[in-house]
């Protein structure tokens, strides 16, 4: 119980927050105050898979072009994305495969269940039961940003988290 | 009824015509045997349509009709070189008997002379057609067609469809389908519309994400992939009789290609990878196709379904392979550019159409025989153009292009050229499919 709390500042502290207050770890069990702390449930997590469309407690990783490859930063996220799911067992998530707009929807949706597939498979080796991590392609169908820029692009290809 | 001039003098010039004129000509006796011939020379079909006969007023207005249907349909195909009839090409001097003037019709350089009669039988329109071959005075063709008002177009094209065959010897493209993709409602939604982009009918209502629509080689079944559930998954509708089969297993379902009127292809990652399985109609997997760790999509079958062309990242960017499914032996089909995607595998004969996505950010079209000989690019600079597929005749190409902004369905020849818009609906329409059917 203690480690899950330690777990769970420590991811606190990687995503950025600042919560001062909540520095003691809790007496009582983690578990419990995992409802109701604001520890667990920062209000605005920032950091690199955190954005406008990402603010739920699991960071998004991003990929390079035509590349379902995880990169460190992505494999970073994911080990905190698994600590959160270490801590909160009972919860499982969808994993949503995207991708940018360019090329072409049929090759860009059999990426998306790549990126997707790939994120799990870390989670999985992470340790996480497979049953927990559902997946899904959207390839180009639903971009987060519209635009055609290569900031626009980067912040379309991503594995994007949904706690279920 | 129209009769025809024969005498001797006629015969001689038209026979000195054709001498002079059309040194390629000849007997067209067997269908098919006159383009065979004839291509090798000139390029369409030089067609005077006449306007077309009848004796009452409402005679007359389904004669205009019909005439506009069949001209509009046989410029369509961009087959025909289509000449106005010469001023003097029926000789009425004799009151009861109209005679084609043939070599006024050689005079202005028609091949073929197409021209009939519109008759009525209480409320059925009947249309008496005659096809010659203006250099030989030869009469190729003698049909009627009939139906009521609202058959005329489908009349007029019941001709057209017969006169393209009777001078190609292969399937034309008229009553056939072509079904695509539009957000017109806000929603990715199939569509279809004929072949000349009229008549659009909204296929689905999901008001989610359906894609790639595919029509079985019968025209009895409908293929896609729809996010209703969630999930893209594949759905084959009947449309016969609105049966719909979903194929249950999970994970993702991608762009669909059929092999023949009972089995379609598609890519299923239930297995944690992504293959490529044959699906028979009610939804049950029949086999897999694909063996390898790579993407494995968009499946696209030879004539006789022996060998299946794909797309594949087996060897890092997305190149054509094809596959001979009895053997299961694969061969790379694609070594220039860097993106290749979407093939779709000539109905008509050996050759593959494909896009490159290309280094200077265009996507283009390009086609190349089953061999990997014969490399030829159709489209270029004219932004992205995605999605071909093939006439049923393997004459033309339907394919997306963004070239005025949002992308639309437009038309080509097979060996490029003659691009053009097929359809002005509103929003962006893509992966436009053309039926094998008729």
């Amino acid at each position: 119980m203690k480690k899950n709390s330690i777990i769970v500042l420590a991811l606190m502290v990687i995503a950025g927050c600042s919560s001062k207050s909540a520095v003691t770890p809790d007496e009582g069990t983690a578990d419990h105050s995992s409802s109701s702390s604001p520890l667990l449930m920062p209000p605005t997590p920032s950091g690199y898979g955190f954005d406008q469309w990402q603010t739920g407690p699991l960071g998004d990783v991003f990929f390079d072009y035509d590349s379902a490859t995880l990169s460190t930063e992505a494999q970073e996220q994911l080990t905190q994305n698994g600590g959160w799911l270490g801590s909160n067992t009972s919860k499982a998530v969808l994993i949503e495969g995207h991708c940018d707009e360019r090329g072409t929807s049929e090759y860009n949706l059999a990426l998306g269940d790549r990126r997707a597939a790939s994120t799990k498979e870390y989670l999985v080796r992470f340790g996480v039961n497979s049953s927990r991590l559902e997946t899904v392609s959207f390839g180009e169908e639903r971009p987060f940003v519209q635009g055609e820029s290569e900031e626009a692009w980067a912040k379309n290809r991503r594995a994007h988290f949904v706690v279920k | 009824m129209i009769q025809f001039f024969r005498g001797i003098v006629p015969g001689v010039v038209t026979l000195l015509f054709c001498l002079v004129f059309f040194p390629l000509h000849l007997n067209a006796t067997e269908a098919g045997e006159y383009i065979a011939i004839r291509k090798e020379g000139t390029g369409n079909v030089a067609l005077v349509l006449d306007n077309l006969d009848g004796k009452g007023r409402k005679e007359m207005r389904f004669a205009q009709a019909l005439d506009a249907a069949m001209h509009d349909g046989l410029d369509f195909t961009k087959l025909f070189a289509l000449i106005p009839p010469p001023l003097n090409v029926k000789d009425n001097s004799d009151r009861k008997n109209v005679v084609l003037n043939f070599p006024a019709l050689t005079s202005v350089g028609a091949e073929v002379y197409a021209g009939g009669v519109v008759t009525m039988k209480s409320d059925t329109i009947i249309l008496d057609m005659k096809v010659y071959e203006t250099a030989g005075s030869k009469l190729l063709m003698n049909k009627t067609y009939t139906g009521t008002e609202a058959d005329l177009r489908s009349i007029g094209h019941a001709f057209c469809a017969d006169l393209v065959e009777l001078l190609t010897g292969k399937k034309s493209v008229f009553g056939s389908k072509i079904v695509f993709v539009s957000n017109k409602t806000g929603f990715k939604e199939i569509y279809a519309c004929d072949f000349d982009g009229y008549g659009v009918k909204q296929l689905t209502n999901s008001r989610s994400i359906s894609m790639n629509p595919a029509l079985s080689p019968d025209g009895k079944h409908l293929a896609y992939i729809d996010f209703t559930s969630g999930r893209p998954t594949l759905y084959i509708r009947s449309l016969v009789d609105g049966g719909i089969a979903a194929v249950g297993k999970s994970a993702v379902s991608i762009d669909p290609g059929w092999r023949n009127n009972r089995e379609v292809a598609a890519t299923l990652s239930f297995d944690g990878n992504q293959e490529i399985y044959l699906v028979n109609i009610n939804g049950t997997l029949s086999s897999r196709v694909t063996n390898s760790k790579s993407i494995d999509i968009s499946p696209t079958f030879s004539p006789d379904g022996s060998k299946m062309a794909f797309v594949s990242s087996r060897n890092g960017l997305p190149q054509l392979f094809i596959q001979d499914i009895a053997s299961g032996q694969v061969k790379r089909l694609t070594f220039s550019g860097r993106y290749n995607t979407q093939p779709s595998w000539s109905p008509v004969g050996d050759k593959i159409v494909y896009t490159t996505w290309e280094k200077n950010g265009e996507i283009n079209i390009f086609t190349i025989n089953a061999d990997g000989s014969g490399l030829m690019q159709l489209t270029q600079k004219c932004g992205e153009n995605k999605s071909p597929s093939w006439s049923p005749d393997g004459q033309m190409i339907v394919f997306t292009s963004n070239r005025q902004g949002k992308e639309k369905l437009y038309v080509m020849s097979s060996k490029g050229g003659d691009e053009r818009l097929l359809l002005q609906v509103d929003g962006v329409q893509t992966q436009p499919s053309w039926s094998l059917f008729r």
